[in-house]
């Protein structure tokens, strides 16, 4: 009885160590990605496929949450495995994963004419000390949603200026709608909305020559403005320290805030039949503070190739693949994925479908890249984690803010 | 008769692959790590290691201690025989079976801000203004949340401790007390008490070395925030190779907690064996 | 002392409560599970799913690989527990009952060794792996678990050897049965309650284990149930579906469950040998 069982259990052992991958001749590219909304990429791999037999594209999809995809492309390539030919890449994971020399360059094979046909903020993010390390395929930037309906149920014009954002929310917010909703967990998307703001203010993080420059006056302006939102004149509830950007989402299609900040898209889900908001917002780029400019942090997505791939070829034409303006027109409007190519924005079937896209075009054109160093994991955990302080109340703006340049300029001098 | 129980190399044969697999799969590692350690000197000037030891220090002490009383209750109320107990203990059990990282999920779901059921639970009590709490939001809350946690988790384990414990305590010696005209409280503090320091002390130590390198609960719990106010040294240490990419430093790190460690039981034996001196 | 009613129903209270708080979260996890999707994360909080609903089990199975992932924590666990078990008992045995020159060394360093937080090892133990080409396997995980294992089960088992009488092996010997053969036949039968427990708790590590699961492999073919866990995505981009997430924490949680309603008793015994020899 004892042997039998000591040979089931051997027998397992021995199963364990069998081959857990299938081997059907033809060549894999595969990577990372996240939930494949309206299925598109699937679509777009089935036309890929059919016009290079040979090739099948595994597109794996993984986590929601875009720190644990960077978390798992940096595991594999930290062990320089080929688990992925390619890397579907946040704007902000660029320079890092190019710093490490995980990526391979791509100027060689895409032309710089080419690169023209797409939108110059996405271009920029893509390139790390000048050369090209990802293809840009989705645009992204975020943006101030607004109520149409009850603006103009007080006959309030749309706020240009967080002044009259703070007005008007005063003024439209009740006991049930809070006036402003935003992403304040500590996590990347507060730094990408409160870089906005900054920006709006006319501070910076970094200055063209490096130097940092968070701890000035508009920054701290822009800081104190929203902790005073929060706890102040309460337009902004406090649970909005634990949203991130779904949370938000639903508070705002459920009609119970006047304003978010969000990404694109919101919009498309928030038109859909049996939306409580459908038909009643309207989009604008951010609002500025006194004497700035509206801005928009950069987002966006793109494929990079990775170094350890033994497939590069073969994977750069799937990036391709997906880049072109077919495929990218297929993906707008089956999932709403914003384009990175310029012409797509005064395409003419995109508009008749869409006509907000010549705002978001607008939007897009303020767009601005967060700062294209390998470091910034660490300066981005650092301005989150002083930016969330303040917004609890565990820090004043003015302090956090230079606890936070303190830690950015270690990072940044390594 | 053939002494097999006779001293020889021969029988190392018996654990060598044992000791083989543990030294490539331990013991290499670690002192690869001691290896690839560098940068040291950045330990006096992070910002932020101060702070995280903090917290990981607070929450070990925090937490063991806790444990350690519910565990104590617990092990009291199940150590006796009555009907129904193999179930009672089953049910006891269950927390410390269930994988951490997987029931830190069902504990942000818990600690929900808009939907969660404790913010529901509290306010249906009266004990809170509004049942919509943005626990994980404020650094405090997100601190005993985890307390929460990890003590729920691991307060079986401390009570079947602590159960063996009890039931190396002699009954003559209960028998004696009450016969001396002690009742349950004052048998509680002569007879039970004393007799189980031993196993508190190894308990407690125990507990505090695993609490001190936390890593699941809080990792998936709170990722460290708010703030960076619940970040523990080990998630840190995570942090720092895996999203900063600097291997050196967080090896570094990697160290300076196992020294801790190391340091932490050194302090806890000689305090309990002080104490049994007296 | 007769116990009075009133102390009685006090008790049975206190039963009650300990059983309710080790209970709730995971009950909480399986009630929101069976809700329909749109009374997840309904506001205010519903306690009971107006009917039970099993599509988040559906969605579960057919957003992941979640099936494929069950198979390979099976496959793991048991190939870990049995590596474990012979390899431990074997070490155990040398460490009992054969003379082992430099032994006591060798078990404090064991100890030792065991009171490393897993994060200590992960950057190196995945080197390691590619450099033995051991990335994405299951063969790699069984490994990694094998050793982490070892130090407890050796624990355990020495523990229990060392308790048992030595007559039966002396008679044995003298019957002129070799080392080999004398721990087979004769000794192995007699701890057959040890050797069970040591499997079980080796098969809940396995099962349960995170952070070393989520570093040596990243392809789903040869991804274990906790980080498939950490997978789950929902309809858009950001969004964290909490009903498919909890159905995936009931789908894992519940073998683990049902091994310890089953084998209670063992699993007290097997962690109490631990500490008592402590």
């Amino acid at each position: 009885m004892l042997r039998r069982l000591v040979l089931v259990l051997l027998a397992a052992v021995l199963s364990a160590c069998g081959r857990s991958e299938p081997d059907d001749g033809m060549i894999h590219i595969r990577y990372l990605a996240s939930p494949d909304v309206g299925g598109f990429s699937k679509v777009i791999i089935e036309r890929f496929e059919r016009a290079h037999p040979g090739l099948k594209v595994d597109m794996i999809e993984g986590p929601a949450a875009g720190d644990a995809r960077e978390n798992m492309y940096s595991t594999a390539f930290m062990g320089e495995e080929d688990s992925y030919d390619l890397a579907y890449v946040d704007v902000a994971w660029v320079p890092k994963f190019a710093a490490q020399g995980w990526l391979l360059p791509l100027d060689a094979l895409m032309p710089a004419a080419e690169l023209d046909n797409f939108l110059p903020g996405d271009v920029t993010g893509s390139r790390y000390q000048g050369k090209l390390y990802r293809v840009p395929i989705q645009s992204d930037g975020g943006m101030l949603y607004y109520r149409k309906d009850l603006l103009a149920e007080k006959n309030i014009p749309v706020p240009r200026t967080w002044e009259e954002l703070v007005s008007a929310a005063k003024k439209t917010r009740t006991s049930s709608i809070a006036g402003f909703v935003f992403q304040g967990k500590q996590y990347e998307g507060l730094v990408c909305g409160f870089l906005e703001l900054v920006w709006g203010f006319g501070g910076d993080l970094l200055d063209s020559s490096g130097n940092v420059r968070i701890e000035e006056p508009p920054a701290v302006a822009a800081l104190s403005a929203l902790v005073d939102a929060i706890h102040v004149d309460g337009i902004v509830p406090q649970s909005v320290l634990t949203y991130q950007e779904e949370e938000t989402r639903n508070v705002f299609q459920e009609g119970r805030a006047v304003f978010m900040r969000n990404w694109p898209y919101a919009w498309n889900l928030m038109q859909q039949e049996g939306s409580p908001v459908r038909g009643k917002i309207g989009i604008v780029p951010m609002v500025a503070g006194p004497g700035g400019k509206p801005a928009a942090t950069l987002g966006g997505w793109g494929f990079a190739v990775s170094a350890y791939s033994r497939h590069p070829q073969e994977a750069y034409a799937v990036a391709e693949f997906f880049a072109s303006a077919e495929s990218q027109k297929l993906a707008f409007f089956k999932g709403g994925i914003l384009p990175s190519r310029r012409a797509l924005y005064s395409d003419p079937d995109v508009l008749k479908a869409a006509p907000h896209m010549k705002d978001l075009g607008r939007v897009l054109a303020y767009a601005r890249p967060r700062p294209t160093h390998p470091r910034w994991p660490r300066m981005s955990d650092a301005l989150q984690m002083h930016v969330s302080a303040a917004l609890s109340r565990q820090e004043e703006p003015a302090e956090a803010l230079r606890a936070a340049a303190v830690e950015i300029r270690a990072a940044a001098r390594r | 008769m053939r002494d097999h129980s006779r001293a020889g190399a021969v029988n190392w044969l018996y654990a060598a692959p044992a000791m083989l697999f543990m030294g490539v799969v331990s013991l290499l590692p670690i002192g690869y790590t001691f290896g690839l350690a560098g940068e040291y000197h950045r330990l006096a000037v992070d910002t932020r290691f101060w702070p995280v030891m903090r917290t990981t220090l607070s929450l070990t002490a925090v937490t063991v201690a806790l444990e350690l009383a519910l565990g104590l209750a617990v092990a009291l109320v199940l150590w006796s025989p009555f009907p129904g107990r193999g179930l009672a203990r089953a049910a006891v059990l269950i927390p410390w079976a269930l994988p951490t990282a997987v029931m830190a999920m069902a504990w942000r779901w818990i600690f929900n801000a808009d939907s969660g059921v404790m913010g529901d639970l509290l306010f249906r009590l009266g004990l809170v203004a509004s049942p919509q709490v943005p626990w994980l939001a404020d650094a405090t809350s997100a601190f005993w949340a985890i307390v929460l946690a990890d003590v729920w988790k691991t307060t079986p384990f401390m009570a079947v401790l602590l159960m063996s414990g009890l039931a190396a305590i002699p009954d003559e010696l209960y028998e004696a007390a009450a016969i001396d005209g002690a009742g349950p409280v004052r048998r509680f503090f002569v007879v039970t008490l004393p007799l189980l320091k031993s196993t508190i002390v190894v308990a407690v130590i125990f507990r505090a070395i695993q609490t001190f390198g936390l890593f699941d609960l809080v990792f998936v719990l709170t990722g460290g925030g708010p703030g960076g106010r619940t970040q523990t040294i080990a998630v840190y240490a995570y942090d720092v190779v895996f999203r900063y990419q600097e291997l050196a430093y967080g090896c570094a790190l990697v160290v300076a907690m196992a020294l801790c460690l190391v340091l932490m039981t050194g302090v806890m034996l000689g305090a309990a064996r002080g104490g049994k001196a007296r | 002392m007769r116990p009075t009613v009133r102390g009685q129903a006090l008790f049975a209270l206190a039963v009650a409560a300990v059983a309710a708080w080790s209970l709730a979260p995971f009950l909480w996890q399986a009630i929101t599970s069976l809700k329909p999707a749109a009374e997840v994360a309904a506001v205010p909080v519903r306690y009971w799913p107006s009917t039970l609903d099993f599509s988040s089990y559906a969605q579960v199975f057919e957003a992941r690989p979640f099936a494929t992932y069950i198979w390979n924590s099976v496959v793991v666990g048991l190939g870990t527990t049995a590596l474990t078990t012979v390899l431990g008992v074997c070490a155990a045995y040398a460490f009992s009952r054969l003379g082992l020159p430099g032994g006591r060394a060798a078990l404090i360093g064991i100890l030792g060794l065991s009171l490393f937080p897993g994060t200590v090892l992960i950057v190196p133990l995945k080197m390691l792996a590619a450099k033995a080409g051991l990335l994405n396997t299951r063969s790699g995980l069984v490994i990694a678990y094998t050793a982490l294992n070892l130090p407890f089960a050796i624990w355990v088992l020495k523990a229990f050897f060392d308790r048992l009488p030595k007559d039966v092996e002396e008679a044995a010997w003298l019957d002129g049965l070799s080392r080999w053969q004398t721990l087979w036949k004769i000794v192995l039968p007699l701890s057959a309650p040890a050797v069970a427990t040591t499997a079980i708790l080796v098969f809940i590590f396995s099962w349960n284990e995170f952070l070393i699961a989520q570093t040596l492999v990243s392809r789903d073919a040869a991804r274990t149930v906790p980080v498939g866990i950490a997978m789950l995505s929902g309809v858009t981009v950001y969004e964290v579906p909490w009903g498919q997430i909890a159905a995936a924490v009931v789908v894992t949680t519940l073998p683990v469950v049902a091994i310890v309603l089953a084998f209670q008793r063992r699993i007290v015994e097997g962690l109490t040998a631990g500490a008592v020899k402590g």
